[in-house]
């Protein structure tokens, strides 16, 4: 008889990182506060939809095979989706709220750094359960106990007192946008930027990072915008990032504020529809998440993302290609516009217009591998950033066996992730948006409806 | 160790179901049986009966109490059907002319009667034997 | 002794189903209930067409990307709920009992034929088993109480075939057999079984926050 092993034998010996927010928060905790605070959010802030979820779970294992983490660790189970929810959720509620702290620091790892919340799983799943969901959940009890990791709890902290998730100030945002208007104006002469133009057909939005560190690609959106002969306009007030980590944190009180602030905005120019840049989360903010904490079922505004927007733009021929694009390419589909918006064949349809030759990768559209970064695993910085090196493995392996020389990655977060792991596997691959590429292909003339 | 039981049930199993497929003739032959020629495809040996070992037991002594007439509704009093097979009025389906099909008429006129004396075979292994 | 199998394969039986059937009932009624208190937002996503078009998806064999990447166990499982519900309504002993109470029949199995059946599904169950056992994504899930779950729909398959073949105690067998599948039936409102009526709730309201909100598929 060969010696029994079982999962009680071998726990999974692991470095699991943490930071000194989590540290800090678990020594404040007190055993009646935890319990306290798990049994309140599970008990009222929770409803049929959450038990439906926990007790139709066949505990069948089927959702395994979806989950990136799950894949990129040799088939650990504890990285499951449904195996996330044993160590978290099934746990707290079987002692009924009384967990250790070690249970916490686990736990919050899991939810934080284990799971991008891109619902991959609940394709999966045969009865559809909505593990992001779940983990969310996780997520706003360690909110409540205030453990929430360092790094990701600093961008709340910035949406909380400026509106925008990277501490911009209100005066450095607009000079941000007049030195690239100043810029483009290099190529385009009569080029501006408007800001607060009530009744502009458009406001574009960006995510605060964007000023922060990558002011060209608002540069390249103005650019394109007016060669385009757009009506469009960016608000000057706070209001104008798109962005929401707080959403992430389950801090679901800031993240309504952030939200209703955006669309007030927009309401307040008088906008007809917002378009935004390549980002997948704040797209899932504005479109999904958001309108829903401010009481709108579907957004109050319709709400393009980019993808959409070139697609427009190229069909209509108000942006037409001088050249196409030489080398190979590939496209990762992000999670929140494909699987979360079905954009996945406008992406397709926009890189074949500006790009010679693009090359699929598998699996793809809305069962595409999450970058690793979404959901809120990147912004918790640079204490887990080796975990999610190796947690998408199977990434690299996919990007590897496309053999295309760039990659295009319609979304921050994806772009940022992707860059990460593309170095850290030594893929040899240039990051790219697409607005990257059309800046670089498209005739620098300015769209006259009679040509 | 559950792995070890789930292995040996497993076997346990494989091995009730051979030994079941295997044995077709557990030797019942010499029983006295009611004829199933009536039925089209009879999916289980016709019922033990020694009829008058059961009547003697049972104290039955009107015929009639199984081979009864019928007049439409109504039972006719005093004529008794000794003479005829139960499938000439019981069909093998039930149809407007006679509701009760011959399965049913066998296992209610038994049944009925061994639930209502809490005596005699009940289950359908009890009289089917194999 | 014929008083209690007269017992439990009459009101027992009238017992067992109306539990089954108003257990079910009155599960959906709270959780509408509760659905209205609590989250009636769910409303304004729930969509007829988006939801049958999730169902049916997820109804066809080999369609969804999961099931084509677990195939055998999807195939197992798909060939043991149909069973679960074919093998005892078209069983020939159980449409006779039917008969003689309500004079109602259809069409019923042949008795040689059921009792493979019968062993397809207890076989399904032991795999199911022996998969809690050896795959370790579903080892590290598995708790005591889902091989109750298993231990309990298989109570009346076994049970049943081995008093079909007369092999012991056949008196007994029935009598288990009659109380394990009441048991199944009351049980099904109260337990993980009854994922029966929450799978296609789930799988409606999954399918459609894809359908109307992510204009994604869900399969
Ligand atoms: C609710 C009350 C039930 C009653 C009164 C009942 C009655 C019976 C009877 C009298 C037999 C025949 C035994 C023989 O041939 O000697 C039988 C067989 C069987 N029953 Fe039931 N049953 C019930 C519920 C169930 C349920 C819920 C299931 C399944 C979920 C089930 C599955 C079977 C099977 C699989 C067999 C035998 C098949 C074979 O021939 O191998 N029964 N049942
Ligand atoms: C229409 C009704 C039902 C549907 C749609 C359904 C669906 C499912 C699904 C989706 C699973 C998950 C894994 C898989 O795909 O097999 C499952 C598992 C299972 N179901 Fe059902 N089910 C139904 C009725 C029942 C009933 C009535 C029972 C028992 C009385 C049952 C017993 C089981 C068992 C034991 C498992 C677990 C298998 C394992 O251990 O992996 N199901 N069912
Ligand atoms: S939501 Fe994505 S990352 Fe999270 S468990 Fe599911 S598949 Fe894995
Ligand atoms: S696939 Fe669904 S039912 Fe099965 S273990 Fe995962 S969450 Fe639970
Ligand atoms: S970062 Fe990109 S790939 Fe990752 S969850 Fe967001 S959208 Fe998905």
């Amino acid at each position: 008889m060969p010696k029994e092993t079982t999962t009680e034998d071998v726990p999974i010996v692991k470095q699991k990182n943490t930071d000194e927010a989590v540290e800090a928060g678990l020594a404040r905790l007190t055993p009646e506060r935890i319990k306290t605070t798990i049994n309140q959010v599970l008990e009222n802030e929770t409803g049929p939809k959450f038990k439906a979820y926990v007790e139709t779970c066949m505990h069948c294992g089927l959702c395994a095979e979806a989950c990136l983490y799950f894949l990129s660790n040799d088939r650990d189970p504890s990285y499951s989706p449904a195996g996330k929810v044993k160590q978290t959720i099934w746990e707290m509620l079987e002692k009924k709220g009384d967990v250790s702290t070690d249970f916490l620091r686990r736990a919050v790892h899991i939810a934080h750094t284990e799971c991008n919340v891109c619902k991959r799983c609940s394709m999966y799943c045969p009865f559809g359960i909505d593990i992001a969901y779940l983990m969310l959940m996780v997520r706003r009890i360690c909110h409540k106990l205030e453990i929430t990791p360092l790094y990701i709890q600093d961008t709340v902290n910035s949406h909380s007192a400026t509106m925008n998730q990277m501490w911009v100030k209100e005066d450095e945002w607009i000079d941000t946008l007049q030195w690239q208007e100043e810029d483009a104006r290099e190529e385009f002469e009569n080029l501006r930027i408007p800001l607060d133009k009530v009744g502009a057909d458009i406001m574009y939005s960006v995510i605060a990072p964007e000023p922060k560190f990558q002011a060209g690609l608002i540069y390249q959106a103005a650019t394109i915008m007016h060669a385009a002969g757009i009506d469009w306009t960016m608000p000057s007030s706070p209001g104008w990032d798109n962005s929401n980590m707080a959403m992430f944190t389950g801090d679901n009180e800031i993240s309504g504020r952030i939200a209703r602030a955006f669309y007030e905005t927009a309401a307040r120019l008088k906008v007809k529809r917002i378009v935004m840049g390549e980002c997948g989360h704040a797209f899932r903010s504005i479109y999904d998440v958001g309108n829903r904490w401010v009481g709108w079922a579907m957004p109050p505004f319709e709400v393009v993302h980019a993808i959409e927007f070139y697609h427009q733009l190229l069909t209509s021929g108000r942006i037409t290609i001088a050249d196409k694009y030489k080398k190979t390419v590939t496209l990762h589909d992000p999670c929140n516009v494909s699987r979360g918006r079905g954009l996945h064949d406008m992406a397709r349809e926009v890189t074949n217009m500006v790009c010679d030759s693009f090359i699929e990768m598998t699996p793809n559209r809305e069962h595409n591998y999450c970058c690793g970064a979404g959901g809120g695993v990147i912004n918790c910085g640079p204490p887990y950033k080796g975990e999610r090196m190796i947690n998408n493995r199977v990434k690299a392996e996919q990007l590897k066996a496309t053999g295309a020389e760039v990659l295009i990655a319609p979304c921050h977060n994806c772009h940022s992730g992707l860059e990460d792991i593309v170095h850290h596997y030594d893929l040899n691959m240039e990051v790219k948006f697409l607005g990257d590429i059309i800046f670089e292909t498209m005739e620098k003339k300015i769209f006259n409806p009679g040509d | 160790m559950t792995r070890t039981l789930v292995f040996m049930g497993f076997i346990l199993f494989l091995f009730t179901a051979v030994v079941a497929f295997s044995n077709t003739e557990p030797g019942t032959d010499e029983l006295e049986r009611l004829d199933t020629s009536a039925f089209e495809k009879p999916q289980r040996p016709g019922a033990v009966f020694g009829h008058d070992d059961h009547n003697e037991m049972a104290g039955i002594e009107d015929c009639d109490v199984c081979h009864h007439v019928y007049d439409g509704k109504n039972r006719v009093e005093g004529e008794s059907s000794e003479d005829s097979p139960c499938s000439e009025c019981h069909s093998l389906k039930a149809n407007p002319e006679n509701l009760i099909s011959l399965s049913v008429a066998y296992h209610k006129r038994c049944r009925n009667c061994h639930f209502e004396t809490n005596k005699g075979p009940v289950l359908c292994g009890e009289c089917h034997i194999k | 002794m014929n008083a209690f199998i007269a017992f439990i394969m009459g009101p027992m039986v009238w017992i067992a189903f109306l539990i089954f059937i108003l257990g079910l009932i009155f599960k959906l009624v709270v959780i509408i209930k509760d659905v209205n208190a609590r989250e009636s937002y769910v409303y304004s996503y729930l969509s007829v067409k988006y939801s049958l078009r999730s169902i049916f998806a997820w109804l066809i064999p080999f369609f969804p990307q999961s099931t084509r990447q677990s195939p055998v166990f999807y195939a197992i499982s798909y060939i043991f709920h149909l069973l679960l519900f074919i093998v005892p309504v078209f069983l020939m002993s159980h449409i006779v009992l039917v008969n003689e109470a309500f004079q109602l029949s259809w069409f019923a199995l042949d008795d040689t034929l059921a009792d493979i059946l019968t062993v397809i599904v207890v076989l399904a169950l032991v795999f199911f088993a022996v998969r809690r056992q050896t795959v370790p994504e579903v080892k590290y899930l598995t708790s005591f109480n889902d091989y109750v779950l298993l231990i309990i729909v298989a109570l009346p398959f076994i049970t049943g075939f081995l008093a079909y073949h007369q092999f012991f105690f056949y008196r007994q067998m029935v009598i288990a057999h009659v109380i394990s599948g009441e048991l199944v039936l009351i049980l099904i409102p109260f337990s993980k079984f009854s994922h029966m009526v929450m799978a296609p709730l789930t799988r409606a309201y999954m399918g459609s926050e894809f359908g109307n909100v992510r204009h994604a598929k869900d399969w």
